[in-house]
């Protein structure tokens, strides 16, 4: 059974006629990595934006669980349902690393668990220090920083992984290392990873991939 | 809970943002303490003058009206009788009685007249002439509200001598006895005037006082060489002794009668009994409210400034702190685009950012509440001082004005009574109405910063925030 699925959904930016999604359609299971690639514009980002819930379909449906995104609270479903890792990282810059990922645990009101060590546990999964764990984020590099937004998105243990070029400002063994976590939080937890990237380097752990080009969507075999 | 947490937190993470506004949100409280104090405690002192002073009721002609009925002759007297009936009601808390009879002497001397008892007035025709009348004799029911003799007031009986008590006992000042080198068990005669035929006092010294009150009440009786209007020249006696020689008021004898209520707001039924028991409609009665304002002078003055600079600091820093919250709530747009991102509900974005404002004028207010009332009372000593002032240059003033009257020969209007002088002195303390007021104020203020936070951040999608900064 599909976690998440596109039907016929159609989105074009306000006030432009260019239609960057015409009726397009797709399911994404748990358990299964996805990898959506495409070139710079192709419109990765802008639907990642409607998968994450922070934008909505023209046109169409993005169902969760059975569920209309449009017909759901949607801050809810971002806070507990959803990861998310931003290209930008979206962190708080003025915060500690750890703060940042409490921050999400509160947000999404997880209980039952002691948040700082899982907090710490996370970052130290992902390469960050629990000395770098404490400075802000100003403090650290974009590498770091980049690994400290995928520790805040698995912060709340969501069930969708939702990854916007994870990898990009990594290294190539820490970005071997982050692969690796996707890889496994799908195939070992069965969550449903959606990455999308313009970098081949995460193929290699998709057990689909896609391909986005005006507005078509194309399955790629591997 | 996190939501505090995380807000707590912010603060420390924005110190310098947060430490514009605490300064503005402090220096609005200090203001604010300062000014409530000081005002606060001016009312209750105001009010509780109003209850003790205002009480106080005015049975007489007013001057304009006065001056009219003397002149066609139609000047209704109050007989001594209606002023003692007056105070048979049960509206008042207590009377007091003064009268005042003008003397001469040929053996005791005025302060300051030189010719030795032989001056003489004339007329206000210029018809005859008359023996000058150069002290004053005092009858009081209460010597020690009238003269100044209570407890830290300017006269004080010296060592050796009492106060007055039985019939033709008197006291005098030092400086009329010095002299006439008279002593305590020493008897002075004098003579009034107005009455025919004319009545003699001999009256038994049992005191000397020292007298640090002004001598005259304004430089126009002393260049009219009015001695009898040097307070000096008082001999002061009980109500009796003057009452027992039967004078009336049409004799030259002025009565004074001071009606106390025990609450000012009747004033209106204390009235109306007393135009049943006979008073004529050309009297007014009243609280003395010029008396009541001319104390209360520099505490309303005071009252006035402080309050007018509370509304100023008011709206200036509530400017200052809207344009502050609204700029750092523009500069946080980006962490408020990030929790929105993250899942975080509008309402409990905007918790946070009223939770911060909260706290920043909670910690001012205490701040604010000890450095307020520490500087209130310098503050309000320094501002009393100066109305004081303004308060004495008009009384002064007020002195002057009464020349006129003295050189037309009504000094029967003005003669010997003296009133209270303007409060000088305040002490303000931190009392809890002003604490509560604060309390609202500090609220007022972080719910002014707060709201714009708020209004400001529901404008947006997060989205929209982030694409504009990425």
């Amino acid at each position: 059974m599909s976690t998440l699925a596109l039907q016929n959904v159609s989105y074009q930016y306000e006030g432009s006629n260019k239609i960057i999604f015409k009726d397009i359609s797709m399911s994404f299971e748990a358990g299964k990595v996805y990898t959506i690639v495409g070139r710079s514009g192709a419109g990765k980002t802008t639907l990642l934006n409607l998968l994450a819930g922070l934008d909505v379909a023209t046109a169409g449906r993005i169902v969760y669980d059975g569920v209309s995104l449009a017909e759901t609270n949607r801050n809810h479903y971002r806070a507990r349902k959803a990861g998310i890792v931003f290209q930008g990282f979206n962190l708080l810059t003025n915060a500690t690393a750890l703060d940042n990922i409490l921050l999400s645990m509160h947000i999404s009101g997880i209980k039952g668990v002691n948040k700082k060590a899982r907090a710490l546990d996370l970052l130290k999964k992902v390469g960050i220090s629990p000395e770098k764990a404490n400075r802000k984020i100003l403090k650290l590099s974009g590498g770091e920083q980049q690994r400290i937004g995928i520790a805040r998105a698995l912060a709340h243990n969501p069930e969708l992984i939702i990854a916007d070029e994870p990898t990009g400002s990594l290294d190539e063994n820490t970005a071997n290392t982050i692969l690796e976590i996707l890889a496994s939080l799908a195939h070992d937890e069965g969550k449903c990873v959606i990455v999308v990237t313009h970098s081949k380097e995460v193929t290699p752990i998709a057990d689909e991939i896609w391909s986005i080009d005006d507005g078509v969507f194309t399955e790629v075999s591997q | 809970m996190y939501i505090l947490t995380n807000a707590m937190k912010n603060l420390l993470r924005n110190k310098g943002r947060n430490i514009l506004i605490a300064a503005v949100t402090l220096v609005i409280i200090v203001s604010t303490v300062v000014t409530l104090t000081i005002g606060n405690a001016s009312s209750k002192i105001i009010e509780d003058t109003r209850l003790r002073i205002g009480s106080k009721v005015n049975i007489d002609v007013d001057l304009a009206e006065r001056g009219r009925l003397e002149k066609t002759g139609g000047m209704p007297e109050v007989g001594i009788d209606d002023f003692f009936s007056y105070a048979q009601s049960d509206y008042l808390s207590k009377s007091i009685f003064s009268v005042q009879l003008y003397l001469y002497s040929s053996t005791t001397f005025a302060v300051g007249d030189d010719s030795k008892g032989q001056s003489e007035w004339e007329s206000w025709d210029g018809s005859s002439k008359s023996k000058a009348a150069t002290i004053m004799l005092i009858g009081s029911s209460d010597p020690d509200i009238l003269s100044d003799f209570f407890t830290g007031g300017a006269r004080g009986i010296m060592p050796g001598g009492r106060m007055f008590g039985g019939l033709n006992e008197c006291i005098i000042s030092y400086d009329l006895a010095e002299l006439n080198g008279i002593s305590v068990g020493d008897m002075i005669v004098t003579t009034s005037i107005f009455v025919e035929p004319e009545q003699t006092f001999e009256l038994s010294v049992v005191g000397v006082y020292s007298d640090k009150t002004e001598a005259w009440p304004g430089p126009a009786y002393e260049d009219a060489n009015f001695f009898l209007f040097n307070r000096r020249n008082e001999v002061i006696t009980s109500l009796e002794t003057v009452m027992s020689r039967g004078f009336e008021t049409d004799q030259g004898m002025e009565m004074h009668a001071e009606y106390y209520l025990k609450n000012p707001d009747n004033i209106s039924k204390f009235e109306a009994e007393v135009r049943a028991k006979g008073l004529h409609p050309d009297y007014s009665v009243s609280i003395n409210q010029e008396e009541l304002d001319e104390i209360t002078a520099p505490l309303s003055g005071m009252a006035g400034i402080t309050s007018t600079f509370m509304f100023i600091i008011l709206i200036l820093g509530g400017i200052v702190l809207i344009l502050l919250s609204f700029i750092a709530v523009r500069e946080r747009k980006y962490e408020v685009g990030v929790l929105r991102a993250m899942g975080m509900e509008k309402a409990k974005v905007a918790a946070g950012i009223l939770a911060e404002a909260i706290i920043i004028s909670v910690i001012c207010l205490f701040i604010g509440l000890g450095i307020g009332s520490a500087a209130a009372q310098p503050i309000a000593d320094s501002i009393l001082s100066g109305q004081v002032e303004i308060a004495a240059e008009e009384t002064k003033a007020k002195s002057e004005d009464l020349k006129f009257l003295v050189m037309n020969g009504k000094t029967q209007f003005i003669a010997g009574l003296h009133g209270y002088t303007p409060i000088s002195e305040i002490q303000v303390e931190l009392d809890a109405k002003t604490i509560a007021q604060i309390s609202m104020i500090a609220l007022a203020l972080a719910a002014l910063s707060g709201v714009i936070g708020i209004a400001v951040i529901t404008k947006y999608e997060p989205l929209k925030i982030l694409r504009e900064r990425n």
